[in-house]
């Protein structure tokens, strides 16, 4: 279950973000979504009916194209809009996965690019031209059914979808408490140009900041490390990629068939190691 | 020290967006600013560090003062222009206006003038600025996507400008030119009903 405030201005396309970012969790863990319901906060006396309408017709848009079946939901009247949905999803109990089980060796595959986080706040801003709107809404309504269908034909050790906490942030909950590290070639993460563009002039939401002050321990890089990048690693994803663990050998190939099917970001972005346990080693 | 702009109980991104403003409208060459969170501090450094100023800052109990100078007009004044084309069109981004040519010929009465001024139409269209967001070509207005159009060159300017351009895929493949598109995409009708839904203004040209 997942729900959240408008972010974007385009009802319609925040009911197509809820509803991606909602079944995101299925996909992660390696399963197909049957049904959803909604969850609706919404300030009808304010409002008026039309952007509801929008709003769950782009919700019912997004429920089809990953063949979901929506049952019902619940509504309230709220001054603040809020919508998501819980959605319900079948799994065999032996293709569970899950964000523990990563193995030294694996290589980490990132389905999607970073930056969702820092060019909303850009958005708030008023800064985002419309091009830019039109990118980052279509990123984050985009859904990783695809990815998952793909990562469905390889030995996956774990997998998690890139939410709030920042790619780093959900790293260091993979191996939290494991005797493993994971080092990441900075360089080879894949990011929207205009990540680095708002990040440089300051536009990172304080989610990005938190993420980092958390984790701080756990992460070691150069004293030259650029601080706009390691702000985007924290920078909190709304319906972020897949981060897909696997053995090295299956790397270049489960990169070649997600491009393959049009996830042209998708990259190898770092590796599992027996040294550095608990420590991510930004490269 | 010029002016003072008080940030404190501001969450990212309005300390920027304070300071923002006050860069570009009154061009201070020093300016203090007050925030009361670590992440403002950073947002806001890099900002003024990004506007070619040079920032110290020092922690008054809660409160964190950034103090900006302007370095002489080297890499602050480069930094503000590479910004300043982007930003000029983002900030007249308010208003998405999509044109629908739907044919080659500008009006009815006689097809040599109205090609002419559909010539014309879409060489002038670039006068709506940032304003401009979409053209759809759809039925005869297709072949002016092709390589025999007589603004074509115009129209891969446009795109390049960020302009998105689309030609009607059932249209292309009617008059047998869909190998021959030279500019933009192809779409079909379920996103030019949801194009024609987005946009705040749809002007038709048939």
């Amino acid at each position: 279950m997942d729900f959240f405030t408008p972010i974007v201005d385009d009802p319609y396309d925040f009911g197509r973000i809820a509803a991606a970012n909602a079944l995101s969790d299925v996909y992660a863990m390696g399963g197909i979504p049957r049904t959803a319901m909604n969850i609706v906060a919404y300030p009808i006396k304010s409002m008026g009916r039309e952007p509801l309408r929008e709003i769950l017709a782009g919700g019912a848009a997004v429920l089809k194209e990953a063949d979901t079946v929506l049952l019902g939901g619940h509504s309230v009247e709220d001054e603040e809009l809020k919508y998501g949905l819980s959605v319900t999803g079948f799994v065999h109990p032996e293709k569970i996965l899950t964000n523990q089980g990563l193995c030294a060796g694996d290589c980490l595959v990132l389905t999607k690019p970073l930056g969702t986080g820092i060019i909303n706040t850009a958005i708030k801003g008023g800064l985002a031209s419309n091009k830019t709107i039109r990118r980052v809404t279509d990123l984050m309504a985009t859904l990783n059914r695809q990815a998952a269908e793909i990562m469905a034909g390889f030995k996956v050790s774990a997998c998690t979808d890139i939410t709030g906490f920042g790619l780093l942030g959900h790293i260091a909950e993979m191996i939290c408490g494991t005797d493993k590290g994971v080092t990441i070639e900075s360089d080879k993460v894949p990011v929207m140009v205009e990540a680095d563009e708002f990040g440089s002039m300051g536009f990172v939401p304080v989610g990005a900041h938190k993420n980092r002050e958390f984790r701080k321990e756990m992460v070691l890089a150069p004293a030259d490390f650029n601080p706009v990048l390691r702000d985007i690693l924290f920078d909190p994803q709304t319906s972020g990629g897949l981060l897909i663990g696997c053995m090295e050998k299956d790397a270049s190939a489960l990169v070649q068939r997600l491009h393959g099917e049009g996830i042209e970001e998708a990259a190898v972005i770092g590796f599992v190691t027996e040294s550095n346990k608990n420590k991510i080693q930004l490269l | 020290m010029g002016k003072t702009i008080d940030a404190c109980g501001l969450t990212c991104p309005a300390p920027v967006l304070l300071v923002k403003d006050v860069v570009e409208k009154t061009n201070e060459q020093e300016i203090a600013v007050l925030v009361d969170n670590e992440a403002s501090l950073e947002n806001v450094t890099r900002f003024l560090v990004s506007r070619g100023y040079s920032v110290t800052d020092n922690q008054e109990g809660e409160v964190f003062r950034i103090e900006a100078r302007c370095d002489q007009n080297g890499s602050g004044v480069n930094a503000g222009k590479a910004q300043k084309t982007e930003e000029n069109r983002e900030e007249a981004s308010s208003r998405k206006i999509l044109v629908m040519v739907a044919s080659d010929c500008f009006g009815s009465g006689d097809d040599v003038l109205g090609e002419k001024l559909m010539i014309s139409y879409l060489k002038t269209i670039k006068e709506m600025g940032s304003d401009l967001w979409q053209i759809i070509f759809v039925n005869g207005g297709v072949k002016l996507t092709t390589e025999s159009s007589p603004v074509l060159e115009e129209l891969q300017e446009y795109e390049k400008t960020g302009v998105i351009i689309f030609a009607c895929g059932t249209c292309l493949e009617h008059f047998d030119l869909t190998a021959n598109k030279k500019v933009g995409g192809t779409t079909n009708m379920l996103d030019i009903v949801t194009a024609t839904q987005l946009a705040d203004k749809v002007i038709t040209i048939s």
